[in-house]
């Protein structure tokens, strides 16, 4: 019987201590924060530009495709992004294609303070939820009421002052979507191509990769989950909730790093050996 | 946000914690009551939700239309219940004509936006060369998408064995795509750790080691 050498020992660890390792490591940043340095993407940079190029009452809508699932991911970036909006004085309606949508939206109105100086139904309103994946994106994009009879409460959209001559795409300053999924994907085929609406992308980590060759031409700015968000705000000089998140992250990827570096040198060493 | 102060908010925070913790118990441990409990329970959450939000939605969007005089809503409504004739053996053929008519929108749709963001606007991005004065980076980039490109599609010259004049450039395609699936999949674990990390949080926030 040949001898057991640390490399079979480490192919054989317990699942069970690596989860708890890396649930460690991503509690301690919070108990004691690094301050690890935070590198802004040209992508990031450019979201803030093109959200300061708006003027006082241009339209902004912000689709929240994202659930609570994803606040570690997204809210960060839909936070920065309604401070700035607030800032250049648009008027923001939010909508969602999540059930649990309404949850991000009043997580984001405490967390902004901004929104306590602002009249809700006129400077800013949330429409709620809606079905239909990209059928019903199309249908936004040229009738707004088709879709939304009321916001999120029940109040009837005309009686809404932030909705007057609101109606389509074409009556929109810029659409900036919050995703899980492929919900960018069909604002940019219902609302950038056909009406040019500018459009940014909030996306969690996994669809960084995925829009990235739409940027710049086609998705002016963009954010790769609590990475994205850190820069935001960074950028906007508040750091929030992604910047100590980073934190934790990062030192749970470097727990991901060497269990890669030392599972490839396991299997290489003992290929070696067969 | 503080830490909430009333009843219904303390028993919420704590009911959450405790059900994380089920959860957790099945990679931290192994598979559990506790764990099937918090499982069963989610599951049943999310569809009575998913069906109270079905038909709170038809009823907006179709129903209410339909009572006040709109007749021609019928057409979705039937169409939609066509659907669920997929369920009965010999009625199942007409649940095809509500398909056809979702799939073959969808599509229609889809291709409106297509070919410019998909198609025109990457080749002319893969093709533009940096601005002057752009970084080593820029043109780093510039050139290893472009040629990177052209090799990933090498790849899939499926018509040709790839061998002779399509050896290497095929095998430096594979590479191309085997670096492009490691950024996506380093980009899966960025997320997976984020959302970890959220949990974390709220973890500490309970017991109040950190802030709400």
């Amino acid at each position: 019987m040949s001898q057991e050498t640390i490399w079979d020992r480490l192919q054989r660890i317990d699942r069970r201590v690596i989860y708890w390792l890396l649930f460690i490591l991503l509690i301690l940043p919070f108990l004691r924060p690094l301050g690890l340095p935070i590198s802004i993407s040209p992508q990031s940079r450019s979201l803030l530009e093109g959200l300061r190029k708006l003027k006082e009452g241009d339209v902004v809508v912000i689709n929240i495709s994202s659930g609570v699932s994803a606040w570690p991911e997204c809210l960060p970036s839909l936070v920065a992004v309604s401070k700035v909006l607030i800032q250049q004085k648009a008027k923001i309606i939010y909508w969602t294609s999540f059930v649990d949508g309404h949850m991000t939206f009043e997580k984001i109105v405490e967390k902004v303070p901004g929104f306590k100086g602002l009249t809700y139904g006129v400077d800013y309103v949330h429409l709620g939820f809606y079905t239909g994946a990209e059928p019903t994106v199309a249908q936004l994009a040229t009738n707004i009421r088709a879709i939304f009879t009321t916001d999120y409460k029940g109040t009837p959209i005309d009686q809404l002052p932030i909705m007057k001559g609101v109606n389509s795409a074409k009556d929109v300053k810029m659409v900036i979507s919050s995703d899980t999924g492929d919900y960018g994907d069909y604002y940019i085929r219902q609302w950038r191509i056909p009406y040019g609406v500018p459009f940014a992308e909030i996306g969690i980590a996994m669809l960084f990769s995925n829009y990235q060759p739409y940027w710049p031409e086609i998705v002016f700015g963009m954010t790769g989950g609590a990475k994205g968000g850190a820069e935001l705000e960074k950028l906007i000089g508040e750091p929030g909730d992604a910047t100590v998140t980073m934190d934790a992250i990062n030192t749970s990827h470097l727990l991901v790093v060497v269990a890669v570096i030392l599972a490839n040198l396991g299997y290489a060493a003992t290929r070696r050996r067969r | 946000m503080g830490y909430p102060t009333t009843i219904d908010g303390i028993l919420g925070i704590w009911t959450a914690l405790a059900l994380m913790l089920f959860v957790y118990s099945y990679p931290l441990y192994k598979e559990n009551q506790l764990f099937r409990f918090a499982e069963h329970l989610f599951i049943g959450l999310s569809l009575a939700i998913a069906a109270i939000i079905a038909i709170q939605t038809t009823k907006r969007l179709a129903i209410t239309p339909l009572m006040e005089g709109k007749v021609y809503y019928i057409v979705p409504i039937l169409l939609g219940f066509m659907m669920y004739l997929i369920l009965h053996r010999d009625y199942r053929w007409v649940s095809r004509y509500p398909i056809a008519i979702l799939v073959g929108s969808s599509i229609g749709l889809g291709m409106r936006g297509t070919i410019i963001p998909n198609i025109l606007s990457q080749i002319i991005a893969t093709i533009t060369p940096p601005k002057p004065g752009a970084d080593a980076t820029a043109w780093f980039n510039f050139v290893y998408i472009g040629i990177g490109t052209i090799l990933a599609v090498m790849y899939f010259l499926l018509t040709f064995e790839h061998k002779g004049p399509l050896l290497y450039p095929t095998r430096l395609g594979r590479w191309v795509i085997m670096i492009g699936l490691g950024a996506y999949f380093g980009n899966t674990v960025l997320f997976r750790m984020a959302m970890l990390s959220g949990r974390a949080q709220f973890l500490l926030q309970v017991l109040g080691l950190v802030p709400f």
